[in-house]
C-alpha cells in the first residue's frame, strides 16, 4: 500500500530535517510503502536543502499553506498513492500519531480523517484552544460541519478524497473550506485524537489568533460568493 | 407605467443571467444543485421585479420605508444595481477561473521540475 506523507513547509530549516527523519523512522518496518514529500513554499532559508532525504517540490511562487497542500495532493494523485497524510512542517505533529490516524482511517474506512488536538488538549495554551474553538464554531455555523478541531494540519485522505477534493483558498482558511468540500462531496469525515507537541519554535511558527480574523473574513466571503456560482 | 419601465429595463439583464446559467448547466460546467440554486436566486430577483408594484405598496406601509412614488431615478438605480450584480458576478467568476488556471499551471510546473531534478 503506497502512502504519501505531504509536509507543506515555509522557512522550516531548523526542524524540517527532524520531521522527515521522524516520519521515515516511524514508517520503516511497517507494511506501508511511504514516500515523504516536502512542498517547499518558496522558503527563503535552507528548508529545501535540509529536507533532501524527502522528495522536495519547490514552489516557484509562495502559495500559502492551502496551495502547498494542494500541490502535495496533486503529486500523490499523479503517483497513484493509496492514502495521503498531511502534517505541519513545524514539527508539532508526531509521526506516530500520523501512523495511528492512518490505521484508524483504514479501519473505519474514512475518506478524510482529522487528527484532533482538541480531544486531548494537553500542552495546548488557553489562547490556542480559544482560537481553534472559535474557528471550529465558525466552520460549524457557516458550513454545518461538526468537528472538534477544524484547523488541524494532520489529516488523512483516502484515494477517493484525493481524486475528488479541490479547494479555492490558498491560505489557512483552506482547512475549513476543505471540510466543506468534503461534506458536499458526501465523503466520510472522521476524527482521531492526537497529541500536538508545543515547543517554543512551533509556538512561534503557529498562526496567531489575529490571523483567525482574516480566516473568518475569507470564509464568510467564500460562503457568500458560492451562492452566486 | 413606471413599474413597467423598471421591468423593461431590468428584463434583459435577468434574461441574460438565466441564459448564462442554462448554458453553463447544459455544458456541464455547473452541477445540478448549483444550477437550481442559481436559477432560484434569479427567479427570486425577477419575481421581486415583476411584483414591484405590490412590493412597493407593502413596504410603503412601514414608517421607516415610507417614501413617495417610484421616481425615474429609483428606476434607474434599481436597474443599475441588477445590472451591476450580473456584471460583477461574471467578472468574479472569470477571475476565479484564471486564478485556478494559474494555480494549476504553477502546481504542474513545480511537480514536473522536481521530478526532472530528481532524475538528473
Amino acid at each position: 500500500m503506497k502512502i504519501c506523507v505531504v509536509v507543506p513547509a515555509y522557512n522550516e530549516e531548523l526542524v524540517i530535517g527532524n520531521v522527515v527523519d521522524d516520519i521515515k523512522e516511524t514508517f520503516r518496518g511497517t507494511k506501508y510503502f511511504c514516500e515523504v514529500v516536502v512542498v517547499n513554499d518558496q522558503s527563503t532559508d535552507k528548508t529545501a536543502e535540509n529536507a533532501q532525504k524527502a522528495t522536495v517540490i519547490n514552489h516557484l511562487i509562495n502559495q500559502g499553506a492551502g496551495g502547498a497542500t494542494s500541490t502535495g495532493l496533486r503529486y500523490a494523485e499523479l503517483h497513484k498513492a493509496n492514502w495521503v497524510i498531511t502534517l505541519d512542517g513545524d514539527g508539532q505533529h508526531k509521526a506516530s500519531d500520523a501512523l495511528s490516524c492512518l490505521e484508524q482511517a483504514i479501519r473505519i474506512d474514512a475518506d478524510l480523517l482529522i487528527g484532533s488536538r482538541l480531544i486531548n488538549k494537553k500542552g495546548m495554551s488557553k489562547v490556542k484552544i480559544l482560537g481553534n474553538r472559535g474557528l471550529t464554531l465558525i466552520t460549524y455555523l457557516l458550513f454545518g460541519i461538526n468537528v472538534t478541531d477544524s484547523q488541524s494540519g494532520l489529516r488523512i485522505f483516502s484515494q477517493k478524497a484525493i481524486d475528488i477534493l479541490e479547494w479555492k483558498s490558498t491560505g489557512y482558511d483552506f482547512c475549513s473550506e476543505m471540510l466543506w468540500r468534503a461534506k458536499k462531496a458526501n465523503l466520510n469525515i472522521a476524527e482521531h485524537p492526537i497529541q500536538a507537541i508545543y515547543t517554543d519554535y512551533s509556538k512561534s511558527k503557529g498562526q496567531s489568533n489575529w490571523n483567525a480574523v482574516n480566516i473568518v473574513k475569507s470564509l464568510v466571503r467564500r460562503r457568500i460568493v458560492e451562492m452566486f456560482e | 407605467m413606471r413599474y413597467a419601465l423598471l421591468l423593461l429595463l431590468t428584463a434583459p439583464t435577468v434574461l441574460m443571467a438565466l441564459l448564462n446559467i442554462f448554458t453553463q448547466y447544459k455544458m456541464k460546467r455547473i452541477s445540478k444543485p448549483r444550477f437550481v440554486q442559481q436559477f432560484m436566486l434569479w427567479i427570486l430577483i425577477s419575481t421581486l421585479l415583476l411584483a414591484s408594484f405590490p412590493v412597493y405598496n407593502l413596504v410603503n406601509d412601514k414608517p421607516l420605508l415610507y417614501s413617495k412614488g417610484l421616481s425615474l431615478l429609483d428606476i434607474l438605480q434599481t436597474t443599475a444595481i441588477v445590472y451591476l450584480v450580473y456584471i460583477i458576478n461574471n467578472f468574479r467568476r472569470k477571475i476565479e477561473q484564471n486564478e485556478r488556471t494559474i494555480r494549476d499551471l504553477h502546481q504542474e510546473i513545480s511537480i514536473s521540475l522536481s521530478s526532472r531534478n530528481g532524475k538528473s
